[in-house]
């Protein structure tokens, strides 16, 4: 049950989200957030090779990718704000960073101990089986917060998202509107991380507002419709998981949303070769 | 009350190369000032400074009497049409929407928008032609239609300054001369003061009280009809027909010439008896 609330609130957390990630088109920033998580449990995995003590908490590795990816959507938001480095260059140097220390402390974790530390497969394809009720509950409240901050802020995000130096020109803070919309990224991928993994949560903040935009024309069309192909694709996952017990969760929800997606682009196409 | 505009000894240096150098400049409430310029000569640095998203390296601008954040920051000021606006893509909003976007900074942040703002808004939608439409979904529309529906929305929150970055760019001769009756209409009706950005003499003549020759500093600031031709064909370096100069002098409409054959414009008596307010501080021309 705790795992069937963690993956429903953060498909439609992920949904609201990805409609703001398609038309910012910062698709390549969930990617640089989400694989930096592996650098924070490298982080753990590295102490814990010299100091025990940090291998028995097994919350730790997971205190090192929250605090690694909130870090780096902290500095990814400083640069694409400020645009003293170009933001692919800054997403591609963390992630690439990240991923390079995550795999060199697994090894001198693995040297140290002689063993893979507990989990490590799990930050990079998830694990929905071992949800607590705790963790089900702060992804209720991320999904209650994602929901909130876009009602609130709905149309200075809009403005935002649309064109961002005449929304400044026009009054808009956009520099509080651009750090909301990237720590509200970064704590979902941080919840994401769990359910389906570093390599699949980015394309939970992707396909479901690019199918969307498909056929929908306006915002709340396109929001319903985004949660709506998250929610299919996430109980399409559960389900699957839960009649073949080997199949893993994760995978199937992101093969879902991609068939959702081919099948809404070829519908588009259809629909406009009729007209 | 203050000018639209005050710039008083500006510097600006970008990657230590000097890009604005000693600036003085006052646009009036209610003139329009055209802003001319070769390519890299600084127009839209000084556009971006008069916005707030540049700041000075030496002196100061006056936006009504504000610095530019704070004047930005009340969202009711100035209104932008910048140069390229992003193009709309697949982005899921109406005319009416886009439109409504302009009020967001003015609104401010967890309040509705006022109802008589958006009875304004529509009131310009109207203006602009854009009332047919105004539930199309924006990315649906002709570059004409988005130009009438991104000015719609950099006027919509009723500002006393608007700045266009190149609105003419890309569009032909026929389409200026709408695109600038379409401008006048609006200035009057809504009593703006207007800054006209472009390389394109010819169409900032047409419009513009006044004119300010921009390359590092401000080379000239009168009158379009005393522009001097030698001055264009330094700056441009082209062309001096093309540029709509004839006998030496703008030519200020199609098939006339010379210094007194322009259209009469509103402020042109006044502007022709008077003086340039400020001349240029670098190099006089």
């Amino acid at each position: 049950m705790n795992a069937i609330m963690t993956a429903l609130a953060l498909a439609i957390a992920c949904a609201v989200l990805s409609v703001f990630v398609v038309s910012r088109r910062w698709a390549f920033i969930g990617e640089g957030i989400s694989h930096s998580g592996f650098g924070g449990a490298g982080t753990v995995w590295a102490i814990a090779s010299v100091w025990p003590p940090a291998d028995r908490a097994a919350w730790a590795p997971y205190l090192g990718v929250v605090l690694f990816s909130l870090a780096t959507a902290c500095a990814i938001a400083y640069f694409t704000r400020t645009g003293k480095i170009n933001s692919d260059a800054v997403i591609g140097i963390f992630l690439a960073a990240a991923l390079a220390w995550g795999i060199l402390a697994q090894q001198i974790y693995w040297r140290q101990l002689h063993r893979n530390p507990v989990g490590w497969d799990v930050f990079l394809f998830g694990h929905m089986a071992e949800m607590s009720g705790s963790f089900a509950a702060a992804a209720a409240a991320l999904c209650a917060g994602v929901i909130a901050a876009v009602a609130l802020l709905g149309k200075e995000i809009l403005a935002y998202c649309f064109d961002p130096m005449v929304a400044e020109a026009s009054g808009v803070r956009v520099g509080f509107v651009h750090y909301v919309l990237l720590m509200m990224i970064a704590l979902t991928i941080v919840i994401g991380v769990r359910v389906a993994g570093s390599v699949l949560v980015p394309a939970m903040l992707v396909l479901p507002g690019a199918t969307a935009l498909l056929v929908a024309k306006h915002v709340r069309a396109v929001v319903i419709g985004s949660i709506a192909v998250a929610l299919l694709a996430t109980m399409t996952g559960i389900a699957t998981s839960h009649y073949w017990s080997f199949v893993p969760t994760g995978p199937v929800i992101v093969l879902t949303m991609f068939f959702q997606f081919i099948i809404a682009y070829a519908w588009g196409k259809l629909s406009s070769a009729i007209q | 009350m203050p000018p639209a505009i005050e710039i008083n000894q500006l510097d600006f240096t970008y990657a230590s190369q000097p890009t604005l150098r000693q600036i003085d400049l006052t646009v009036e409430r209610g003139t329009t000032l055209g802003l001319v310029g070769p390519n890299g000569g600084g127009k839209t640095t000084l556009i971006r400074l008069l916005l707030g998203l540049l700041r000075p390296g030496a002196g100061s601008i006056r936006i009504g009497g504000l610095p530019p954040p704070e004047a930005v920051r009340r969202g009711n000021i100035i209104g932008y049409l910048p140069q390229n606006p992003p193009a709309p893509g697949l982005f899921p909003l109406s005319v009416r929407e886009v439109v409504r976007l302009g009020l967001a900074g003015k609104t401010g942040m967890f309040r509705a928008h006022a109802r008589e703002d958006l009875a304004f808004a529509e009131s310009l939608l109207e203006r602009v032609g854009m009332v047919e439409l105004a539930d199309t979904p924006v990315a649906s529309l002709s570059g004409g239609q988005l130009q009438r529906a991104y000015i719609a929305r950099a006027l919509v929150a009723r500002p006393m300054l608007l700045l266009l970055d190149e609105p003419t760019t890309g569009i032909d001769r026929a389409g200026q001369r709408q695109f600038i009756d379409f401008l006048q209409k609006l200035k009057e009706e809504l009593r703006l003061t207007v800054v006209f950005v472009s390389h394109d003499l010819r169409a900032v003549s047409a419009i513009s009280d006044r004119i300010a020759c921009l390359n590092l500093t401000l080379h000239y600031h009168d009158v379009p009809d005393h522009l001097p031709a030698d001055l264009v064909f330094r700056m441009f370096a082209c062309d001096l027909e093309a540029m709509g100069i004839r006998d030496g002098h703008v030519c200020t409409h199609e098939g006339g010439g010379g210094p007194d054959a322009g259209t009469p414009r509103r402020g042109d008596a006044r502007t022709r008896s008077e003086p340039a307010i400020l001349a240029a501080k670098g190099t006089p021309e």
